[in-house]
């Protein structure tokens, strides 16, 4: 070999994918392999790949060879690196981290040498044989075993690689190498192990190393490395240590490395489509199908340019079969009558409308097709389709069985360090007591905007900066934030291969039974242009597809979600008066607070609803500007025609993310891509910063153009508020769609959409208890659960006026359900005779007192006191031992006093439809001079006030400096209060604490919308206690 | 005639925590937490923190926004009953018959006692004036069985009486939470409707075993005092070795006092029990790494009495300078003597020796003192100055398991050196460690040999080239 190696190969690395081994992140080692000048570098995570695509975005366009291979570790063999030459290679090695990552549960891995004969020809294989100083005969014997059966298996593709890092057995380890080179006829190589990029990241790698270990350091430094020269050394460095002939060695293999990831090509499942026919016919084919349902007067001329504009796009970027699969699983939820609703900007899409994906008209919404699929961006289109959340199994079952294991897994979500996790780890790591590291965390609100977690601690606790300890923990904490700790399963993108899904990436086993994943994520799998296809869960709609069950069956009325009256004014009003329990999206504290101050009129109103009650909005200030406006108490305007035409249908206030965008693109002179890069930037600026570098971009941009400063910096303010919270117009239009439906049926059919909602639990922002108040307040009435007529779902019966609620046995907690649906069904027409009749028809002892204590078995015996009394006598009855004692004649216990019976209601079913606590407490005096929610709406504005309830909910919003709204709910409804901070200091135990709140304060009228400021708080949780009751937890400070 | 009294101490660990602190520092609110499942919740609290709002059982997360100074720290039941065996010493004093009730409860019996102190209200003042010298909060009751006594203290209820039906009257009133039963009976009989002791009293014994089974007319039993488990009391240690952990670091002496005060108070008990006295104390400080700093006092005649133990064991330590700080304190009694026994020599003749190392060692350790017999340790780290170790003399020493040629001699300061003067054999092996504790090196070492072939372990830093250590 000649001369000297100037550009080295590094084949041999680490990422942080290797979780709690490797200490930097894939972009950083190769930002340094670049700037030392290597020519080539190879990501050789531990079993994984999953750190390679984010390599591969960082080696694009550089001088840099990026080599893709694992590491494996053997028992009795040492450390295999498999490196990939070529698409055939890859394909092996992914099937090799497959089958090994398959034999074990999540997250480890098992491999055996017999996994590498054979299977890894278009693969090159470095061996680091494990030798012990000073080896054993025993050791020398393995290692020539091995090292013949791996000589005659890769022959020429076979390496010895010799890492040189300065210990003290180098020399040793150095005659070693050469005899086994010599002896069996393999080269050597120069290869370092890397384990982190920079030699000052040797701080952080020896703090992963005890977090591995769950040690301190302290106790585990015979386990940290001795020096930094496991970094990624610099050519002169590595000249120094190694024999040039092996340096050479190393750049040899990395020639034959020639795979680039950009080779992969998604292929779709092929069945889609009927033989005979191309994709693309069969998508337009289908489109227009759906067309003529969807229009059924035909399409308009404008909507068909859309449409073929669309395909043609859809064709250019051959994305049809990602639209078929789609269109397949929608097809099968109509058949399985499953509701389902697609979201996110394929609303945007007249393809996605008339395929029936989503159920947003087009004409409904300005759409950005733009926004949904581009041919600048060229990256796939996102199509979230929304099923019911009891029924989405039913899907994936679909895919799983329609094509294979083999070919669907779901998308990997990785899991990262957090600021907590980061702070607990590391303290722990460097000797920091749990206790201690707990204090710390207290000190730090996250939700501080002006400082950062250090400075906040700085100042609380000034000492921690002054010790060394305390310096390491704040930088390396900050070091270790964002680093991957491990593979979850996304919530629910399906990856779906057209052949084998191991040859594109490994598969490995999640943690739910069942499941398996794949070894990327959603940006992985974006970056490579590969489609993922979200299968997710919704509540709602189970609850929507309930509701319409319960109208066909009482009403005798066939709705669809598609078929409910649109535009109904009836419905608005209710809304307007923030009357919203229950209904989609609309119906949190915030959201109701809005409600009567935007009152919505319109769709369209909804629609922006629902955008703008969310942080971004109000962080960008956005939402006061848009009520003033809409109100008329401040002018429209628009700084140019341009601006205009983006802000005009949300009165020049930007609430959507579209908005955002287009006005970089109009305002700034954003280029579409740049626009993009933004969106992207804005979906992640908390966490990269990365949003700072567009700022002098933008102002700049827009100061060229003639907008003034404060225009300029208003609008980059707007866009960092946004962050990720933000909304697009479709994804709100979609959700709009299922407010306005579950309004609709709240308006029309109360009962049903109580009921339905019930039997939907748990899900939304309400409890049981909340939805059968609010149900009690539109004079629904609710009938008790009872043995001898409740199912175990809630049901409406005929009676009395209108339709009743009977409230069913799945209220019961910890009941069972297949033991109680068997009771049920053997339920005589007449009813149970008698308790030993149920024990006789299989009801376990314990199901039977719960359904005593839950006082469901009053027509069989008596009282709840007596009949669990009686019930345990059953159970005795067994046990021989007291076989003579039965015949003793039962007492007759004495019935529980209402409170105590609310008591036992809320305790066994969350639930009591007797009187209200409240009302108990003000019919003993104990409650004069406080006024009803009911009294609040003919106080004066201003008035001073009275009033109590129990907490249901307790809200600081991170948006509002200070300001916690509390609800409180009395026997006649809820009341809005409002607790400024000083308040909250001064009267601290009672704001945090008290299940019954009294509050003393002034009563704030706005129109429909009522609060009670506070200015005195009591609590009242004694005299509650004093009852025997204990109130439900309410929702704190969420 | 109410036979038996129960002292219970709600808070012990922590009032037992804060006796050993000056009292100035009671007044700032503690509590301690524990977890349970997925919740921290509190479980003791001084009065500081109660005054402000904190309660037992609320959630640590709460409480700690309630009360943003509240100091916390881990609850811990061992050393809790371990504190409730040291009051038993301390109360065993003037009660004959205690049974520990770990970890919060002393169960007393009285019959035995009432003619010494001149009654039951003699025996409730000796006790209450005893305890007065321990600043713990504590709740006393009597009671006709051991079952009620413990019931009635337990929730709080002090009924201080010889007459039955006066404790019989409190407990039917006691609601069925504060029963002791099992949680899961608990919740059975309030499904049921019975809400306190009284109400399940009063129901036939038949039909309640019936329903809730055998477990329950032996509570019942117990309860009444119809039925009573042997009790196993308690029998004061024959030595006295006692450590208490501090709450805080310290690092002076004078701070030391308040501890140390408390474990004399206990020396002599633990003397007074036995009639004897000490001439000898050993009290030791320990701290986070390290030996343990140790004091061994002397005293001139043989004494018992705290206040002459605490006199001298000042005196002695006015003098002494701590170098780290100390986490927990320990007091060993040593040599202790009957207090009517003749002086006895202060080294008695030796015994038939075996010729174990143990028993060599431990001899050496009794004239020495503990810390003196040292044996060299090989301690994991990559720094030469922090690998080998004097510790103190351990029959089971592990040795590290980082195997490195090092020097056998290495001088005990690196000394500057000529790279002209050796000639490199070996190396380098560079070692670039230690940040975790300030103290990093980064070193390139080398085998090499000198003019005269002496094998020498020498090294190059940023300040040059230094001689560690030889081979040869």
């Amino acid at each position: 070999m000649a001369g000297s190696v100037k550009r080295p190969a590094a084949l041999h690395c680490l990422t942080n994918f290797s979780f709690l081994r490797g200490g930097s992140h894939p972009h950083e080692l190769v930002q340094r392999a670049v700037s030392c000048g290597y020519q080539a570098l190879a990501i050789t995570d531990e079993c994984s790949v999953a750190g390679v695509v984010r390599a591969y975005v960082a080696a694009r366009e550089q001088p840099l060879r990026l080599i893709i291979g694992s590491e494996f570790q053997l028992e009795n063999v040492g450390t295999l690196i498999v490196l990939v030459r070529n698409r055939q290679g890859y394909a092996q090695l992914c099937q090799l981290i497959t089958t090994a990552r398959n034999r074990s549960k999540k997250g480890s891995y098992q491999v055996f040498l017999d996994d590498f004969m054979g299977t890894l020809n278009d693969c090159l294989l470095l061996w680091r044989p494990q030798f012990k100083v000073p080896s054993a005969n025993v050791e020398r014997e393995t290692i020539a075993v091995t090292a013949q059966q791996l000589k005659q298996q890769f022959g020429g593709a076979l390496w010895l690689a010799y890492g040189r890092h300065y210990e003290a057995d180098d020399a040793q380890r150095y005659s070693d190498y050469k005899q086994l080179s010599v002896a069996h006829d393999i080269p050597v190589a120069a290869v370092c192990e890397v384990c982190y990029h920079e030699p000052q990241r040797q701080l952080l790698h020896d703090v992963l190393v005890a977090i591995r270990r769950r040690q301190p350091l302290e106790t585990q430094v015979g386990q940290l490395k001795p020096n930094q020269d496991y970094c990624l050394r610099t050519p002169e460095q590595l000249q120094q240590c190694y024999p040039s002939a092996w340096l050479a060695q190393s750049v040899v293999i990395a020639k034959q490395c020639c795979f680039c990831l950009s080779e992969l090509r998604y292929e779709y499942p092929a069945e889609l489509v009927p033989a005979g026919k191309t994709a693309s016919e069969h998508l337009r084919e289908l489109t227009y199908l759906g067309a003529q349902q969807r229009f059924p007067h035909g399409l308009r001329a404008d909507v068909k340019e859309k449409l073929e504009k669309e395909l043609k796009l859809i064709a250019q970027l051959r994305y049809e079969y990602f639209f078929l699969t789609i269109h397949d699983l929608v097809q099968f939820a109509q058949q399985r009558g499953i509701l389902y609703q697609g979201r996110g900007s394929a609303a945007n899409s007249v393809v996605c409308y008339c395929l029936q994906i989503t159920a947003v008209n087009p004409d409904q919404i300005d759409v950005l097709f733009e926004r949904f699929i581009s041919a600048e961006r060229d990256e796939p289109p996102d199509i979230d389709v929304d099923f019911e959340h009891e029924r989405r199994e039913e899907v994936i079952q679909y895919i799983y069985q329609k094509y294979g294991r083999h070919r669907a897994a779901l998308a990997a979500t990785v899991i990262r360090y957090r600021l907590r996790s980061a702070l607990r780890d590391v303290g722990k790591a460097l000797g920091f007591h749990e206790q201690e590291l707990r204090h710390y965390l207290r000190q730090i609100d996250r939700r501080d905007q002006q400082s950062d977690w250090q400075q906040q601690l700085l100042e609380k606790i000034p000492g921690l900066g002054q010790t060394h300890r305390g310096r390491c923990l704040f930088a390396l904490t900050d070091a270790i934030l964002g680093f991957p700790r491990h593979l979850s399963q996304h919530v629910g993108g399906f990856v779906i291969a057209s052949t084998q899904l191991s040859d594109l990436v490994p598969v490995e086993n999640a943690s739910m039974p069942e499941r398996t994943v794949i070894q990327w994520d959603k940006d992985d799998l974006e970056t490579l242009r590969l489609i993922k296809v979200d299968v997710l869960a919704l509540g709602m709609l189970t609850a929507l597809r309930k509701m319409l069950r319960l109208i066909q069956q009482h009403h005798q009325r066939e709705l669809g979600l598609a078929d409910i009256p649109q535009e109904d004014a009836k419905v608005y009003q209710m809304l307007q008066r923030a009357d919203s329990i229950g209904v989609f999206q609309i119906e949190s504290r915030a959201q109701m607070n809005m409600l009567p101050r935007l009152r919505p009129q319109t769709f369209y109103d909804l629609v922006v609803q629902i955008a703008i009650v969310r942080p971004g909005p109000i962080q960008g200030d956005m939402v006061h500007p848009y009520l003033r406006r809409r109100a008329g108490l401040e002018p429209i305007t628009f700084p140019s025609e341009a601006v205009k035409e983006v802000l005009e249908r949300t009165l020049g206030v930007p609430i959507f993310q579209e908005q955002v965008i287009k006005l970089a693109m109009v305002a700034a002179g954003f280029s579409g891509g740049e626009a993009d890069q933004l969106r992207r930037a804005m979906a992640n600026w908390k966490s990269s910063g990365e949003l700072r570098q567009f700022e002098s971009k933008l102002i700049k941009g827009m100061r060229a153009r003639g907008y003034s400063e404060e225009f300029a910096q208003r609008i980059f303010q707007q866009i960092c508020g946004f962050g990720e919270y933000g909304f697009p117009e479709s994804h709100s239009a979609s959700f709009a769609n299922l407010a306005y439906a579950s309004a609709w049926l709240k308006c029309y059919y109360p009962a049903a959409f109580y009921c339905a909602l019930l039997n939907s639990l748990p899900m939304g922002f309400y409890s049981a208890n909340q939805l059968i108040q609010d149900a009690r307040r539109h004079h629904i009435t609710i009938l008790p659960a009872d043995i001898q007529h409740s199912n175990w779902d809630h049901q409406l019966e005929a009676g009395g006026r209108g339709m009743q609620l009977r409230l069913g046995l799945r209220l019961i907690k910890g009941l069972s359900q297949s033991h109680m649906q068997a009771l049920l069904e053997q339920r005589p027409a007449q009813g149970f005779q008698s308790l030993q009749q149920l024990r006789d028809y299989g009801l376990s002892g314990a199901d039977l007192h719960k359904l005593a204590s839950a006082d469901v078995l009053g027509a069989l015996a008596g009282h709840r006191y007596q009949s669990q009394w009686q019930s345990l006598a059953l159970q005795a009855e067994q046990l021989p031992l007291f076989a003579e004692l039965t015949a003793v004649p039962t007492t007759q216990l004495a019935a529980p006093a209402e409170f105590q019976d609310i008591a036992v209601d809320y305790r066994t079913t969350g639930v009591s439809i007797r009187r209200h606590p409240l009302a108990l407490l003000r019919e003993q005096q104990q409650l004069k001079g406080y006024k009803l929610a009911s009294e609040l709406a003919h106080c004066r504005h201003k008035q001073h006030v009275r009033v109590a309830g129990l907490v249901t909910c307790r809200q600081r919003p991170g948006t509002a400096s200070g300001v916690t709204f509390v609800t409180l709910e009395d026997e006649s409804g809820l009341i809005n209060i409002v607790i400024w901070q000083k308040t909250a200091r001064a009267f601290r135990q009672a704001y945090l604490t008290a299940q019954l709140l009294k509050i003393k304060g002034i009563v704030e009228i706005h129109g429909e919308v009522i609060h009670v400021i506070a200015g005195q708080l009591e609590d009242g949780t004694e005299q509650l206690a004093q009852l025997g009751v204990s109130a439900n937890r309410s929702r704190d400070f969420h | 005639m109410n036979a038996w009294l129960y002292l219970h101490f709600p808070h012990l660990l922590l009032d037992y925590q804060l006796a050993l602190q000056p009292p100035e520092l009671s007044t700032m609110p503690q509590a301690l937490t524990q977890s349970h499942a997925a919740r921290r919740t509190v479980v003791q609290a001084n009065n500081a923190a109660l005054q402000q709002g904190v309660q037992v059982d609320m959630a640590e997360v709460l409480a700690s926004t309630l009360v943003p100074q509240l100091k916390l720290h881990d609850y811990d039941a061992t050393k809790e009953s371990a504190m409730l065996t040291q009051l038993a010493q301390v109360l065993y004093q003037d009660m004959a018959q205690i049974v520990l009730q770990p970890p919060q409860g002393l169960l007393f019996e009285v019959q035995s006692l009432l003619r010494l102190h001149q009654g039951f209200a003699g025996v409730v003042k000796r006790m209450q004036a005893r305890l007065q010298q321990w600043p713990l909060r504590y709740i006393l009751s009597s009671g006709y069985s051991p079952l009620s006594a413990k019931l009635l203290a337990a929730s709080g209820h002090s009924v201080l009486s010889t007459e039955p039906a006066d404790v019989k009257a409190a407990i039917a009133e006691l609601p069925i939470e504060y029963s002791g039963l099992p949680e899961p009976q608990i919740e059975k009989l309030r499904n049921v409707g019975l809400l306190t002791l009284g109400a399940v009293l009063q129901l036939p014994a038949a039909e309640l075993g019936a329903r809730f089974g055998r477990a329950i007319t032996t509570y019942v039993a117990e309860l009444n005092g119809d039925f009573s488990a042997p009790q196993s009391f308690y029998h004061p240690p024959h030595r006295f070795d006692e450590q208490v952990e501090l709450n805080a670091e310290v690092h002076s002496w004078p701070q030391l006092l308040f501890p140390l005060k408390r474990l004399l108070q206990q020396v002599e008990s633990f003397l007074e029990i036995h009639q004897w006295s000490t001439r000898a104390l050993l009290i030791r400080a320990h701290h986070r790494t390290g030996p343990a700093t140790q004091v061994p006092i002397q005293f001139a005649h043989a004494v018992w009495q705290q206040r002459d133990l605490l006199s001298l064991s000042q005196l002695h330590l006015e003098r002494q300078k701590l170098k780290q700080p100390v986490l927990a304190l320990s007091v060993r009694v040593q040599r202790p003597e009957s207090r009517q026994a003749k002086e006895q020599a202060m080294f008695s003749a030796p015994q038939a020796q075996t010729d174990s190392l143990n028993a060599l060692v431990s001899r050496l350790q009794a004239r020495l003192g503990e810390s003196k017999v040292q044996s060299l340790h090989v301690h994991d780290d990559w720094r030469p100055e922090y690998q080998g170790t004097l510790k103190p003399w351990q029959s089971d020493s592990t040795s590290g398991g980082l195997l490195l040629p090092r020097p056998a001699w290495l001088l005990p300061q690196a000394e500057p050196t000529e790279r002209q003067q050796w000639q490199l054999q070996w190396g380098p092996e560079r070692i670039v460690s230690g940040w975790w504790n300030a103290d990093t090196i980064a070193r390139d070492y080398y085998i090499a040999l000198d003019q005269w072939q002496r094998q020498g372990w020498i090294y190059q830093c940023d300040k040059g080239w230094f001689l560690h250590g030889w081979f040869s």
